[in-house]
């Protein structure tokens, strides 16, 4: 595994490469969710990487521009930029693994992202595996406000019963920094944006979804590519990982259900 | 400022960046050491560890985050002995990697919970620590303080409905049997006696206060509601190294730093803090100063040499301001 920097001097992106250890046409692209999502599924890819390189399969996980190890400050995150942050990230893999088969795992906004990645005609990616993504961005948002104040009162020893009123009052409570970190106008904008009509595929590459059974968003951003005769599969996926928790003992580090179940699509 | 990204250890095996200022003539003799909490990764809980380290940069301090062997992107520990041992190890490699890069023998740990025993522990065994964080580390609440504590809450129950959700919880995880076997797994390692644990620390605040080693002990309202003045040291308060720390209580933020206010207030009290520990300044580098020969010349400035500079020789303080519109802390230093 090797830390780098790349991309242009003015954006550079942090990332590791796993080499694969064995001789294989096929590499990963990992697209991260955002915040604390982040943080919670960084030692599940972390594993997920190791064994796909074992496996013959080269990965790069990276960070967004103002996300995790990247430069940039958590107010220059948007949504335009991370789009180009994935193609980015994707030429960056090809040069190092010489992979002619480069699948993009998303998760949670990261699988947003991919697809408004793979949409804009500047990468080539030859598959696309989406894990419980985000296609109803306004629930997204009220469900981060939410975790945001579930946050203050479990770590307050006696919390403030004013957050909770304010978040049953204001409509924008918390909403510039959820669970943490900054969120510019900007990017709120564009996550109030965010639904099915605007996050449509192309029939260049096959797309798998895994999610929840009971996500209405998916199934029916899921209905509306299939009307338009899109490749793609919906899978039903239930696990245990909150995405929004720090892990404890009912919500394991790295759920074995999702290692396994990630690495079963990789490697259909 | 510049990141590197860096693989170091005996086998590479430890993922870290290093942050270094812009102006290396202006970078301080003393750089950060920032690892995990818990066992999240090396940005620290909600990127406070990349935060931190860029105002840190900014002020002309030079930090290494990094990952443990075992945790977040590094590699599994070499030997199969005790998990401080190999802290130590850790923690010593990043200490050598700063100084081949950067030349810097003297550092700071930024210790985040769990962090601050592993600085502890290190410190112990290595007289290039010179100051430790301790963020909601150690902490030995007397009786009335408990009690204070229970007060509050039960006060609070009749018109806060997330003290009654709190208290739920509480009673589930104390009598719920799903919630024992859920805990169960803890209970395979020996738990370590609370006389244990004080003797510990005793022993290892003598030694490093008497080595001018300062010390930053700082709780949040996750720990309590208020201080009287040094609660979580409970009976340590009364020891003469107690005179020789930084110790603040910010009942204004929580131990997860989850507002941006929060984030805030932490990073002005911590790069105030640093910068004094670089100048020679806090409580404890004073102390040891007055009574004990200069100390030992490292590759830039003696310890008395810096306190001699000016305020601006590093960098303008306007770290210790707190940022406008943001509560000032509750300041509560313990010297003399």
């Amino acid at each position: 595994m090797t830390p780098l920097l790349f991309g242009p001097a003015s954006r550079q992106l942090f990332g590791l490469f796993h080499p694969s250890e064995r001789e294989g046409a096929t590499a990963v692209l990992l697209c991260p969710p955002f915040g604390q999502e982040s943080i919670r599924a960084h030692r599940l890819f972390r594993v997920l990487a190791d064994r796909l390189a074992r496996a013959g399969v080269a990965v790069l996980r990276f960070d967004y521009y103002g996300c995790g190890d990247s430069p940039g400050d958590d107010a220059q995150g948007e949504l335009e930029g991370w789009r180009r942050d994935v193609c980015v990230a994707h030429d960056e893999l090809k040069r190092l693994s010489a992979a002619s088969h480069v699948v993009w795992l998303g998760a949670r906004l990261g699988a947003s992202v991919a697809v408004l990645a793979a949409r804009s005609g500047r990468a080539d990616p030859a598959r696309l595996l989406l894990w419980d993504p985000v296609f109803d961005g306004n629930q997204y948002l009220a469900h981060l406000r939410e975790r945001h104040v579930d946050a203050l009162e479990q770590s307050f020893v006696v919390p403030d019963p004013a957050w909770r009123r304010e978040l049953a009052r204001k409509p924008e409570a918390f909403g510039s920094e959820l669970l943490g970190y900054e969120v510019a106008p900007a990017l709120l904008a564009q996550l109030r944006a965010l639904d099915a009509n605007a996050l449509p595929l192309t029939a260049l590459y096959e797309t798998t979804v895994l999610a929840d059974p009971e996500d209405a968003a998916a199934r029916h951003w899921a209905d509306t590519q299939l009307a338009r005769h899109m490749p793609l599969r919906l899978l039903p996926f239930k696990h245990p990982m909150t995405w929004t928790a720090d892990p404890h003992p009912n919500n394991a580090m790295v759920p074995a259900e999702a290692l396994q179940r990630l690495l079963a699509e990789i490697g259909n | 400022m510049k990141e590197t990204p860096v693989l170091f250890g005996p086998d590479r095996s430890l993922v870290g960046i290093v942050n270094t200022p812009d102006a290396e003539g202006k970078m301080a003799p003393v750089a950060c050491l920032m690892l995990n909490m818990g066992a999240n990764y090396r940005v620290g809980p909600h990127r406070i560890n990349v935060k931190l380290a860029r105002e840190m940069a900014a002020h002309g301090i030079s930090s290494i985050r990094f990952d443990l062997a075992g945790l977040g992107d590094s590699g599994q520990p070499s030997g199969a002995g005790h998990f401080m041992k190999q802290v130590v190890l850790d923690m010593q490699a990043a200490m050598n990697l700063v100084e081949t890069m950067l030349g810097i023998r003297r550092f700071i740990v930024i210790g985040l919970c769990s962090g601050s025993t592993n600085g502890m522990a290190t410190a112990m065994v290595d007289s290039r620590i010179v100051g430790i964080l301790m963020f909601d580390g150690y902490a030995f609440p007397g009786r009335r303080s408990q009690l204070e504590l229970a007060l509050h809450r039960a006060l609070a129950v009749p018109t806060n409905p997330a003290v009654i959700g709190k208290t739920m919880r509480w009673l589930k995880r104390k009598f719920s049997a799903k919630a024992a076997a859920a805990r169960a797994p803890a209970d395979l390692f020996e738990p370590v006696p609370r006389e244990v644990t004080e003797e510990i620390f005793h022993r290892s605040m003598t030694q490093l206060v008497g080595r001018g080693v300062a010390l930053f002990f700082l709780y949040t309202g996750t720990t309590h509601v208020r201080d009287h003045g040094r609660d979580q040291l409970g009976r340590f308060a009364a020891e003469p190294y107690a005179r020789h720390i930084d110790y603040r209580f910010m009942g204004e933020i929580d131990h997860g730093l989850t507002s941006l206010a929060s984030q805030r207030t932490f990073m002005a009290a911590v790069c105030e803090w640093a910068l004094r520990v670089a100048r020679g300044r806090t409580p404890g580098q004073q102390h040891a100063a007055a009574k004990a020969a200069p100390a030992e010349p490292g590759p830039g400035l003696s310890l008395n040499a810096l306190a001699a500079l000016p305020d601006n020789a590093l960098r303008p303080a306007d770290a210790a301001a707190a940022p406008e519109g943001q509560p000032q802390a509750t300041t509560k230093t313990i010297a003399g």
